[in-house]
């Protein structure tokens, strides 16, 4: 099967993070949601697609093609949208629009105009007068006005109002109908994913934590809840940050069945978990180990 | 390449513009007070070449822009390209400007007859590219932050060897010795007759010089991260 993106083992170094052999596929015409904590790597992987940075090591693949061997071929195909929209301040819309535009092929000026009438930019304002959610939406509208098969879209619906949000969603949703446009898309607003994503890469702190279906991870992951007389021998191995109080703990498991098999009948309750608490508990982690690690 | 230039020139007009108008001021001052075409080439040629590439890619720098630029579909190698082949045409037309400001103006002393010629063009591409060659290797590298370091590391050599001349003393001294070699270069570069065989010498080693420098700095680009 030829995936529209495929990162096999990608590595990447900096002072004092590394993004350690991170793989996952995304298929044709699917919605995959990246998340993770703060500084999880999720900007790195998107900037590693676009090789606006170099990797240190393994592959990446856009459309079956090497994302470096074929780099101009694989960008003209793809559309991207970085966490800081990159514009001269004192350009105007159609500056952006023209200056952009006799780099692809396909691109599609009637439908750029059209996005831009709908997303509400106005054509003779500055961008250095817009706010970031104007900015990233004239990001979005290059993006989408080319008619690119692969969307990247780094924290996209940061800075925007709940409604534009629903509706870039929605948008989203559209896109893959064809069978053939994929997008990948970070955030923090894991509710955007619940909503739209139908896979879900998560990292931490450099290392893929998981890469599924939404439904696979739902099905898997769950929120144990019981007393601390639990906490004991076999049943550690099958939770994870633990959160003891005084009455009792919560912690998170990748095996719901497991959990509820040994654990229900001791008094546990085995909750269905949200994207949103899985963040939570893996973020929270995160920030333990790094505590112990100092220490 | 056409499509990056184009993409410089949206982006960077305005301020190539603002540049060129505030040099207008200078470039008028100094076509009424030097008399000597040579100097006046000399000065105008390395104030419009430290000053363009720094415009254009400081500004790069500024506004996180490169991350855009490397996002379109072209390769970075074009991308460094590109950045000379625009550096060089605003030169041109920098230079273009300078001559006509000393032409125009009443009061210039300046005979632009004097500069138009095959030999003070070769030098004043000779001495551009000597010196583009060395800064934008560093402003590709590291934007903003390059052209600070090299600014201020070529005040520390300057103050560095002032201060040795000044410690080892004597005729003889090896400091001595290279700015002399130096000087007599710059001496027989302006002096000499000008025969069609040195021109194709220096217009060969400036196209060397930037040939390198491109070399350079494409393996520079290619590993920045952005």
């Amino acid at each position: 099967m030829e995936y529209a993106l495929e990162v096999k083992a990608l590595r990447k170094e900096y002072p004092g993070f590394t993004l350690r052999d991170v793989s996952f596929a995304l298929p044709p015409g699917h919605i995959m949601g990246l998340i993770g904590p703060n500084g999880a790597g999720k900007t790195t992987v998107i900037k590693l697609i676009l090789n606006i940075v170099r990797r240190t090591s393994g592959e990446i693949k856009v459309f079956g093609l090497d994302n470096l061997a074929r780099e101009e071929e694989v960008k003209s195909r793809t559309g991207f949208v970085l966490d800081e929209p990159p514009f001269y301040g004192y350009l105007k819309v159609d500056g952006i629009a023209s200056a952009v535009a006799p780099f692809y092929e396909t691109w599609d000026g009637a439908r750029f105009k059209e996005l831009c009438r709908e997303f509400e930019l106005p054509a003779a304002r500055r961008v250095n007068a817009f706010s970031r959610g104007m900015k990233m939406k004239l990001a979005l509208a290059v993006a989408l006005s080319h008619g690119a098969e692969l969307i990247l879209l780094d924290e996209p619906t940061s800075g925007l109002d709940p409604v534009f949000r629903r509706e870039l969603l929605e948008r989203l949703s559209g896109l893959i109908q064809d069978d053939r446009t994929s997008v990948l898309f970070s955030t923090h607003i894991t509710s955007d994913l619940e909503r739209v994503a139908d896979y879900i890469t998560c990292l931490r702190e450099g290392d893929l934590v998981f890469s599924a279906s939404r439904d696979e991870i739902l099905e898997k992951w769950a929120i144990v809840k019981g007393a601390l007389e639990l906490l004991g021998g076999e049943t550690a191995k099958l939770l994870q940050s633990v959160i003891r109080g005084p009455y009792g703990f919560t912690a998170l498991t990748a095996d719901k069945e497991e959990a509820r098999r040994r654990l229900a009948g001791r008094g546990a309750a085995i909750e269905r978990i949200r994207l949103d608490d899985l963040v939570f508990f893996l973020g929270r982690e995160g920030r333990r180990e790094e505590e112990a690690a100092r220490e | 390449m056409h499509k990056l230039l184009r993409l410089e020139y949206i982006f960077n007009r305005r301020q190539v513009l603002i540049v060129l108008a505030i040099f207008t001021v200078y470039f008028a001052y100094l076509a009424g007070r030097i008399g000597s075409p040579r100097l006046f080439i000399i000065i105008t040629s390395l104030m419009v070449g430290l000053s363009i590439p720094f415009v254009i890619l400081g500004r790069e720098d500024r506004f996180k822009t490169a991350a855009l630029i490397c996002s379109l579909p072209v390769r970075r190698s074009t991308v460094v390209l590109a950045k000379y082949a625009a550096s060089w045409i605003a030169i041109g037309l920098g230079m273009g400007y300078a001559l006509l400001l000393a032409a125009i103006i009443p009061f210039s002393k300046i005979s632009v007859g004097d500069i138009l010629t095959a030999k003070a063009l070769v030098v004043s591409v000779l001495l551009i590219s000597l010196f583009l060659s060395v800064i934008l290797p560093f402003t590709v590298r590291f934007g903003l932050t390059g052209i600070i370091i090299f600014l201020v590391g070529a005040q520390l050599l300057g103050i560095l060897a002032h201060v040795l001349v000044q410690l080892l003393g004597g005729a003889r001294n090896p400091l001595r010795v290279v700015f002399r070699a130096a000087e007599g270069g710059l001496r027989l570069l302006l002096t000499h007759e000008g025969t069609p065989g040195f021109l194709l010498t220096l217009l060969a080693a400036a196209i060397l010089v930037n040939a390198a420098s491109l070399f350079i700095s494409r393996a520079l680009y290619a590993r920045r991260d952005l």
